[in-house]
């Protein structure tokens, strides 16, 4: 039984974080008012820029790197097309998805089930990894686990709500007209929001092939980038909430994983369904709260 | 001269900055591919002639086409309702399902059997966006979400039933259902009616949406629902409505493949027709007609895909190409409202 | 030689598609003056505070601050060179509270700091200028009238020397309106330029010392107060002596009841009540007008009588008939017709041409349509009638209705709604945003339901038109009416009290 806990939370942990790290960057995006639908597809591109990254000798961390800065360049496309020209942001988003998907099983098929060349290696932490369940399941992860938990959202919370920028930026993403009006930059703001969450977003796809799986195969990233958007929604948009849903839904795919390992009585196709109806689940019995009031709408400066 | 805003630019207006978004978009994939040491040119001669140098091409050109053209209708009448159905994916592969079960099991003359698959497809669909659909229109969840999680369980589902209950005691290979013994009869060769009833199905949902007074109010409620209840409009129920009959359709396509081209049911026969769908739809600016040559189109570029396999590139390029060209769309869009004006 | 000027604009130009907001137009600002810009809607006084402000850019012109040229190259800038602007719309956050929303964008927020501490900072400012504000309360829980107080120290704290405020009366009481004009005089002799926009003839001459007019982008001349009057101001905003008022019904007495409201109450969107214990009537061929500053219920009113919003107590009777928990619909076949407050969000399908959308009303019958068939052609020619009457001259009966101006949309609206009103004609703030020609339009078009034995429920806040059109007044205050009488006996100042909130001697 401990030992099962102590599995479950040990996979929950490293799945959750992929669902973190893409979290927190779109967090930061919709706080700014843009809905970016292309999570599924910047967390593909970014798994497959690190597998690619570490195949030609980078160590993890530089590939984890490579794989946010990719990421960050399409989220920057996608960004100008619909922070400085306005167009649609749920066609350009599901235009991210498809072709950031696409392209990284194309680019990713010669490394298809290579295990990754380097890797975050578990690391334990003196005294506390002797503890029972927790021992293992939180102390002796790779380092990158403790940013990705701990770092990532406090980071992002204190950003938010204890800082200047934050200031702007939640201003920006419930009435970008005012904000403009009080002197905040919104296209500026709103790029750098975009971005910022694209390369984590990349970053949570580099974790996935990095420190999770780890190696890369076709449609890895299995919608994961969609329960991330859900995840922001029934968070409330706020950080820490957000984060605790990610690890609730990295308990569930792990239950997955463990009840196919030991064969439990349920088909293995329904325990691969249960992320997704859990998804579900939460979005019609957390119904929206708190969303920025401008988001999805493009802001024209000019437009009478 | 300098570039300025105009208020509005007329259909036509509309369609060249369609047509070139499309132009500018294949134009970009072509230089991707010459960087990769490919001769776009042959390349580009080679789908031509696939697609449309022989009967056979042109065929199976039809054979995709036709469920294009009805994820495509799915997506776009949702959408004039102001619906984003991102779940055609799954609903095709419901209507897959219910068609193949009543297929299997159903003793009937053929046209009974078809008639009651088909009335199953749709089913099968509607059954697979019901709970986005309420979650929606009672509860204001978002249905972009809600429909594509649905997707990817309506993929394992499938994979589960294929090599599980429903898994063909006669064969032991592929993970399939066993033969449906009712096959849609041939228009051309390889052809089937199908192609037919996608084309009707198109030309009556345009006939509902612009000559019905349901369609008009479901063009009001999609253009501003505040506006269709201040009108006496019953909103919540036209939502439901177009959300079940978007559901529908997508379903019917499932049933078209699963008893006009495959014959059986098995993993991967929706081939990312729902997701296409969408592309189709907003390319063709959620018109029904409109829909009829954006699916043409995608369905040349799938064959691309088919075509590019030979030449041992991946076809993941080719979709990567259609959100290239649907992102090409939307920027287009936006770019069709600048002229260039005198300054003064 | 004079001082140069605290702000001058010079030639300034400003076009967008389809229409010249601002042409090449002059305007000076010495410091300690109040200076008012005077002009109807549409003449393009808001376009102008907006390049002032660095929101819009000018295409043509140039600014001086002190006689020194200057480029604004974003609201950032000018709000940094010293100007401040209060905006006829609020540019609050209103999720924010009202420290957040005194820090944002200011540059002399930390760069890390807590809610406490702007809470605080703001408490300081606030004592500092006199402004009686909350810091810790969000700006959606605020009155109209605190929020502008948090506009104006919000402008005053990042040490504006010019103070621009566009039409600030438009959501004050009377009374609070006086307190503001008097604070205005107080800003000005503290050295600043102080620039007042407004279409309000009598708050101009009270307070401004030199005005300047507009009309149709153009500025048409800069006066002295001393040297004008409200006939000759109003000539030179409109061009031409105004018409006679429209004038009351030609004696008919007004017959059966139409609408009766008995103790009726309702909730706002966010579950405030809105409506308490409200009991009116109104008779065929009478115009009954709601008058009262906005937010005070009229809203939740119009959507009550029109069955867009439902009572939580009392009864709404259209013609005797008990309307309770119907909608929309119900009231339509009632014989009802609804002019709302904000046509392009209520009562127009934006994307949709300008045929459809005057079809809204008559969609479903002949001779648009046959049981489920819907008749383009039926449809058009239904359209072509409705167009007509509006007096909208539009090539395209296809083009988007939001391509329209809003006087032809409000037109549009009311020969739509006043083709089934058979019983009773609601309008909301129909004039509101339009020019002189389309709201004397509007006011005529309202006359004649009234002549044509309608009964008429008018909102406004503009008790001119009111006093000129209406044949019985009610005040509506905090959702309670507090007084109902013939529009021969309101005055401007009987009315104003009761706006305000004084409940009559009984």
């Amino acid at each position: 039984m401990i030992e099962l806990l102590t599995g479950i939370l040990a996979t929950a942990v490293l799945a959750g974080g992929v669902l973190v790290l893409g979290a927190m960057g779109e967090v930061l995006a919709e706080r700014s008012g843009v809905f970016n639908l292309g999570v599924e597809g910047l967390m593909a591109l970014g798994a497959v820029s690190g597998i690619v990254a570490v195949a030609h000798g980078a160590p993890a961390w530089l590939g984890l790197g490579v794989a946010a800065f990719v990421a960050a360049v399409f989220g920057a496309v996608f960004a100008a097309a619909t922070v400085i020209l306005g167009a649609n942001q749920t066609l350009c988003g599901l235009a991210l998805t498809v072709a950031g998907s696409g392209l990284a099983a194309a680019a990713g098929r010669p490394y298809a089930g290579q295990p990754a060349r380097a890797m975050f290696e578990a690391v334990s932490v003196p005294w506390l990894s002797a503890v029972p369940v927790l021992g293992r399941a939180v102390f002796t992860q790779n380092p990158v686990v403790y940013v990705v938990w701990i770092a990532a959202p406090l980071a992002l919370h204190w950003l938010l709500f204890r800082t200047r920028w934050g200031i702007s930026l939640r201003a920006v993403g419930e009435d970008p007209a005012a904000a403009d009006a009080a002197g905040v930059r919104v296209v500026a703001v709103r790029m750098a929001a975009v971005v910022g969450g694209a390369a984590l977003a990349g970053a949570g796809g580099g974790f996935l092939t990095l420190a999770y799986v780890p190696s890369w195969s076709d449609g890895i990233v299995g919608g994961r980038g969609w329960i991330v958007i859900a995840l922001v929604i029934f968070g409330g948009f706020r950080p820490v909430n957000v984060a605790l849903g990610a690890f609730g839904f990295g308990v569930i795919t792990a239950l997955g994983f463990v009840g196919q390992a030991r064969d439990w009585a349920v088909p293995p196709a329904f325990l691969s369904m249960l992320p997704y109806l859990a998804t579900v689940a939460c979005m019609i019995g957390l119904r929206r709260r708190g969303a920025p009031q401008a988001l999805g709408n493009p802001y024209n400066k000019e437009e009478r | 001269m300098r570039l300025r805003r105009v208020a509005s630019v007329g259909v036509w207006g509309i369609i060249v900055s369609r047509v070139a978004s499309v132009v500018v978009a294949l134009g970009i994939g072509g230089v991707a591919f010459a960087l990769c040491g490919y001769d776009v040119g042959r390349l580009a001669g080679d789908v031509v002639s696939a697609s449309f140098g022989n009967l056979f091409g042109i065929e199976d050109l039809g054979l995709l086409w036709s469920p294009l053209m009805l994820t495509g209708l799915a997506a776009a009448v949702a959408l004039r309702i102001g619906l984003w159905n991102i779940g055609g994916e799954g609903q095709f592969y419901a209507g897959a399902i219910a068609a193949t079960l009543v297929g299997l099991h159903v003793q009937a003359p053929l046209w009974v059997a078809l008639g009651l698959m088909a009335v199953a497809g749709f089913a099968g669909g509607a059954l697979w966006i019901a709970v986005p659909a309420v979650a929606r229109a009672f509860w204001a969840v978002d249905e972009i979400i809600t429909t594509l999680l649905l997707n990817f369980v309506a993929a394992l589902l499938v994979g589960y039933l294929c090599t599980g209950p429903m898994r063909d005691p006669h064969q032991a290979v592929t993970a399939a259902s066993a033969h449906i013994p009712y096959e849609i009869p041939p228009l051309l060769d390889d052809l089937h009616w199908g192609f037919a009833v996608s084309v009707a199905l198109v030309g009556v949902v345009a006939l509902l949406l612009g000559r019905s007074v349901w369609g008009y109010e479901v063009r009001v409620a999609g253009s501003n629902g505040r506006a269709a209840f201040y009108a006496g409009m019953p909103v919540r129920v036209r939502l439901m409505q177009v959300f079940l009959l978007s559901g529908g359709l997508a379903g019917v396509a499932g049933m078209l493949e699963v008893a006009g081209t495959v014959h059986r049911l098995q993993g991967g026969i929706s081939n990312n027709f729902g997701y296409l769908g969408i592309m189709v739809a907003a390319l063709a600016g959620a018109s029904p007609l409109g829909v009829l040559p954006a699916s043409l189109l995608l369905a040349v570029l799938l064959n691309a895909g088919i075509v590019l396999q030979s030449y041992g590139v991946s076809s993941y390029a080719v979709l990567a190409l259609t959100g290239l060209v649907l992102f090409c769309a939307a920027v287009g869009e936006r770019l069709a409202y600048l002229r260039m004006r005198p300054a003064a | 030689m004079d001082a140069a000027p605290a702000v001058a604009l010079l030639g300034i130009t400003k076009r967008f598609p389809g229409l010249v907001a601002n042409d090449s137009i002059d305007l000076d600002v010495r410091a300690g003056e109040i200076h008012a810009l005077l002009g109807e809607n549409g003449a393009g006084k808001s376009t102008l505070m907006n390049i002032l402000t660095g929101i819009y850019q000018p295409d043509g012109g140039e600014i001086r601050l002190g006689g020194a040229p200057v480029r604004f190259a974003s609201a950032a800038d000018a709000i940094a060179a010293g100007i401040g602007m209060v905006h006829q719309h609020f540019k609050l956050i209103r999720a924010f509270t009202v420290a957040e929303n005194i820090h944002l964008g200011w540059g002399e927020t930390p760069l890390a700091v807590s809610a406490a501490a702007m809470e605080a900072r703001t408490r300081a400012l606030a004592a500092e200028f006199g402004l009686d504000v909350r810091a810790e309360a969000r700006v959606e829980d605020l009155s109209a009238g605190e929020q502008q107080r948090v506009e104006i120290l919000r402008v005053l704290a990042r040490g504006a020397r010019v103070l621009i405020l566009d039409e600030p009366t438009a959501v004050l009481t009377p009374g609070e309106s006086t307190r503001l004009l008097e604070n205005l005089r107080a800003y000005a002799g503290a050295g600043r330029a102080v620039i007042f926009i407004s279409h309000k003839l009598d708050e101009v001459l009270a307070v401004a010392d030199r005005i300047t007019v507009l009309r149709a982008g153009k500025r048409v001349a800069t006066l002295a107060t001393a040297e004008c009057d409200k006939a000759r101001l109003a000539r030179l905003m409109v061009g031409r002596d105004l018409a006679p008022a429209g004038g009351r019904s030609p004696g008919g007495a007004p017959g059966e009841v139409v609408l009766a409201l008995e103790g009726v109450s309702a909730q706002d969107d966010r579950g405030v009540a809105a409506l308490r214990d409200v009991s009116l009537h109104v008779r065929a061929g009478e115009i009954l007008a709601i008058a009262g500053v906005a937010g005070n219920g009229q809203r939740e009113l119009t959507e009550v009588v029109t069955g867009l919003r439902q009572v939580s107590a009392g009864s709404v009777r259209l013609g005797g008939q008990a309307m309770a928990g119907q909608g929309p619909a119900a009231f339509l076949a009632a014989g009802v017709g609804h002019i709302p407050e904000d046509r392009l969000r209520t009562a127009l399908a934006p994307s949709l041409g300008v045929a459809q959308n005057a079809v809204l009303r008559g969609y479903f019958r002949p001779p648009c349509a046959r049981g489920f068939r819907f008749s383009p052609a039926g449809a058009m020619a239904l359209a072509r009638r409705i167009v007509g009457e509006a007096q909208v001259f539009v090539p395209n009966l296809r083009a988007p209705v939001r391509n329209l101006s809003g006087g032809n949309q409000q037109r549009l609206v009311a020969r739509r709604e006043m083709a089934v009103a058979t019983r009773l004609l609601v309008a909301a703030y129909p004039t509101r945003g339009l020019d002189i020609g389309a709201i004397e339009t509007l006011l005529r078009f309202i006359g004649e339901a009234r002549d044509r034995g309608v009964g008429v429920l008018m909102v406004s806040e503009e008790l001119d038109e009111v006093l000129r059109i209406a044949d019985r007044v009610a005040v509506l205050f905090k959702g309670r009416v507090m007084g109902v009488f013939p529009a021969a006996e309101a005055d401007g100042e009987r009315l104003g009290l009761l706006m305000g909130g004084q409940a009559e001697a009984a």
